[in-house]
């Protein structure tokens, strides 16, 4: 059937036309009211608000707990990154390449975390936190490093790091699956192809599935990065709050608390402004450092 | 490879549109809200007096938190049959104030309000011109034996610059909780002063080898208003107080402040503070202190309602001022008060005042203690001819009224939350063992100065 030009373009309109509305209402409005209200000085209570130019930008510079912040989340996504690709990575291999029986098994558990809200992870990793009744504390105790014991999340060199432990365990299941299936598409023969050449397990690894399965990997790290610096607010608003002592405010956490809790709603966008861009420039630094040409063989 | 080129390109393009509007959109923007501003300032206040029928309808917003709310359906109740014509809408749950938030925003709020709970604060709205000044109507009223309101309160109405925004309701007061029962078994002394505090604690922590002291660790400002204020009015009154919720130059780093810090700084360093307690919200810090994992934890007059369903049957509730004071110094209290006020933009100011009027009695003072476990901020109520008001309540309020066994201190107003979040974090390291009271005090006192800055 040949369709006519206007025919087409009521088609793409159709199509497209709802999709923009909804982005413009719900994404792009917000998007720019957020930017807008940085350059005011407002309660977020009421309809005084003050305009006060670049004075919360200024602010922002000389804030000495926005540089924290943004190291906690770099330290995060750091993190994360190496814990979360290493082990997905490695159960992803188990799981399709070892012939384990139970593997449809491991890979319900894996993904478990994935189906639970973070709310939910927070307050379950609180109670394996918990300084006298905790899970961590009283293995260790169990198994005699009573001197490692520590009040895990009270602690200020301690609270950021324990903050990692659930923030991969929760993400694990889902890049698993991602690589699970980049692995399933690499087609035996290569692999077969690579035994008579006498090539150990190992190697095919780093030779053959790694290459081809680059591609998952890539988005898997940006997916992660991405949803590390704008939602670790939510791990750690539940689990800390920031504290103690500001030892684990993230980015969204220190806005979330200068906009609702101090009532410097017009500070709190400026930080959202800042989110944006050193998001933007991050997810634009690792396109750069992951090019790679996509491998074929 | 090229379609992350291409996408690349475009996410740049639409980076750089978000910027380039950015800049240009506060400058259409800012002439709306100055000429909003300039009409919320010139409306509201000529509409005082006036002896017109009460009736429409009256919004009030409360929260509902530790005390319930079957107090304030009882008033609003008795209020709709002494006035009939007036429709009142309720605005209430422990979530309200967050809910409301767009009410007042839009400058459309509810007529009264009790400002209690997370979410709100006085501070802000009577900053942001919220509140209807209430100086000169306040003291027009009397109560029904005649005696003027502004000469009944047990702790007075906040000033800001000498104008009162908003009546206190609720009286209540900080101290220090502790389980009666398990004292009088174990023998254990009641402390008196800041030394029995410490004689105490030690005593607990060798018999029982648990960290006697508990608060939470993710609200902070338990221990700074529970326990440090107290002890900032025993030492230097209500001047000294004034000077450090104010956060004015020096007060932080001033001799008597420092000697406070360093009452904290010996109670952690003789591991009587419970070194978990940085990670416990207030719930869990008080499921521990039922639990006997702890023996003292300051919290208000709110605690035995707030956990009633968790108290062990054997558990008996004991309150004292907290005991911050140097030997044989009375104890000191510091009241918080949560208050009742008019909207500055209420659109029945009429009928919202004559609730606020008929809300202060005697009789609702009374009941308040009944349904709620604390005390309405009105003297001379007696409590102790009631069955229903709870027996630690009765003590407290004996001991309140006797000025040689406590103090009551006044702070000018709450502390603002700019001030109050740094030096809670401040305070939290102090009590974990990682700063020394000198460091605290310095670090108090930049953010002290941070925050004038920031008024200016």
């Amino acid at each position: 059937m040949v369709q006519s030009k206007k025919q087409r373009n009521l088609f793409l309109a159709f199509c497209l036309v709802p999709t923009f509305l909804m982005f413009s209402v719900f994404t792009l409005y917000p998007l720019f009211n957020g930017l807008y209200y940085s350059f005011f000085e407002w309660s977020g209570a009421s309809s005084l608000a003050e305009f006060v130019g670049f004075d919360n930008y200024k602010r922002l510079l000389n804030d000495e707990i926005i540089p924290l912040t943004i190291l906690h989340d770099y330290f995060l996504v750091v993190t994360k990154v190496i814990g979360i690709m290493i082990l997905a990575t490695f159960f992803a291999v188990a799981l399709t390449q070892m012939k384990i029986k139970e593997a449809p098994f491991y890979r319900i558990v894996f993904f478990f975390p994935n189906i639970m809200s973070v709310v939910v992870i927070g307050i379950l990793w609180m109670f394996i936190y918990n300084p006298s009744l905790g899970l961590v504390n009283s293995g260790l105790e169990f198994i005699g490093l009573e001197s490692w014991t520590r009040p895990w999340l009270g602690s200020e060199d301690w609270a950021l790091p324990s903050l990692v432990l659930p923030s991969v365990w929760a993400g694990i299941g889902l890049f698993m699956l991602m690589l699970m299936g980049g692995i399933s598409n690499i087609s035996k023969s290569y692999y077969e192809a690579a035994e008579i050449d006498g090539a150990t397990e190992w190697q095919q690894f780093w030779k053959v599935t790694l290459p081809l399965i680059w591609p998952q990997i890539k988005i898997s790290i940006l997916y992660i990065i991405i949803t590390t610096l704008n939602g670790s607010f939510i791990i750690v608003q539940v689990m800390t709050k920031g504290g103690p002592n500001n030892s684990t405010h993230v980015m969204g956490s220190y806005l979330y608390e200068q906009a609702f809790v101090k009532y410097n709603f017009g500070y709190g966008a400026t930080i959202g402004v800042m989110i944006l861009i050193l998001s933007l420039i991050t997810v634009l630094i690792m396109q750069f450092f992951m090019r790679r040409e996509k491998v074929e063989y | 490879m090229t379609i992350w080129r291409k996408q690349s390109a475009w996410f740049m393009l639409v980076a750089f549109l978000v910027l380039v509007l950015a800049a240009c959109a506060p400058g259409a923007g800012s002439e709306d809200t100055s000429s909003e501003s300039e009409g919320s300032d010139s409306e509201g206040s000529s509409e005082s007096g006036g002896d017109g029928e009460i009736s429409g309808e009256l919004e009030i917003q409360y929260f509902v938190g530790g005390y319930g709310d079957s107090w304030w359906k009882e008033v609003i109740g008795d209020f709709k049959e002494k006035y009939p014509d007036v429709t009142i809408t309720e605005h209430a749950g422990p979530n309200i104030n967050e809910e409301m938030r767009s009410r007042w925003v839009s400058d459309d709020p509810p007529d009264v309000v009790y400002i209690d709970g997370a979410g709100s604060s006085e501070t802000q709205m009577v900053e942001d011109g919220q509140l209807m000044n209430l100086t000169e109507w306040m003291n027009g009223i009397e109560l029904e034996d005649g005696t003027p309101l502004n000469e009944s309160f047990i702790v007075d109405p906040a000033k800001y610059d000498g104008d009162v925004y908003s009546l206190p309701l609720v009286f209540d007061t900080w101290g220090t909780w502790y389980d009666s029962a398990w004292f009088d078994e174990k023998g254990w002394d009641v402390p008196k002063d800041f030394p029995g505090f410490m004689d105490t604690m030690g005593q607990i922590k060798q018999e029982e080898d648990i960290a006697p002291f508990v608060t939470t660790g993710q609200y902070p400002y338990y221990f700074l208003r529970g326990m440090l204020y107290p002890a900032f009015g025993a030492a230097g009154g209500d001047e000294l107080l004034n000077k450090v919720i104010k956060g004015e130059e020096g007060a932080w780093t001033s001799e008597p402040v420092l000697n406070v810090m360093k009452k904290v700084e010996q109670m952690q360093k003789e591991g009587y503070i419970d070194p978990g307690f940085g990670a416990l919200n207030h719930t869990q810090s008080q499921m521990n202190f039922l639990m006997h994992d702890n023996a003292f934890i300051p919290v208000g007059f709110w605690l035995p309602n707030e956990m009633e369903k968790d108290t062990p049957e054997d558990f008996q509730y004991g309150f004292i001022p907290s005991p911050m004071q140097d030997e044989g110094e009375p104890y000191a209290i510091v009241p918080d008060l949560r208050p009742l006020a008019i909207a500055e933009k209420a659109e029945n100011p009429e009928a919202a005042k004559a609730f606020v009027e008929f809300v202060f009695t005697k009789e609702y003072a009374k009941l308040f203690s009944e349904h709620t476990g604390a005390i309405m901020n009105l003297q001379g109520v007696d409590l102790a001819s009631s069955e229903e008001v709870p027996q630690f309540l009765i003590e407290a309020n004996k001991m309140i009224n006797d000025p040689d066994q406590v103090q009551i201190y006044q702070k000018p107003h709450p502390m603002s939350s700019n001030l109050e979040t740094p030096i809670s974090n401040s305070l939290v390291s102090l009590m974990l063992g990682n700063i020394t009271a000198e460091e605290f005090v310095e670090e108090a006192e930049k953010a002290a100065s941070e925050y004038r800055s920031n008024l200016e």
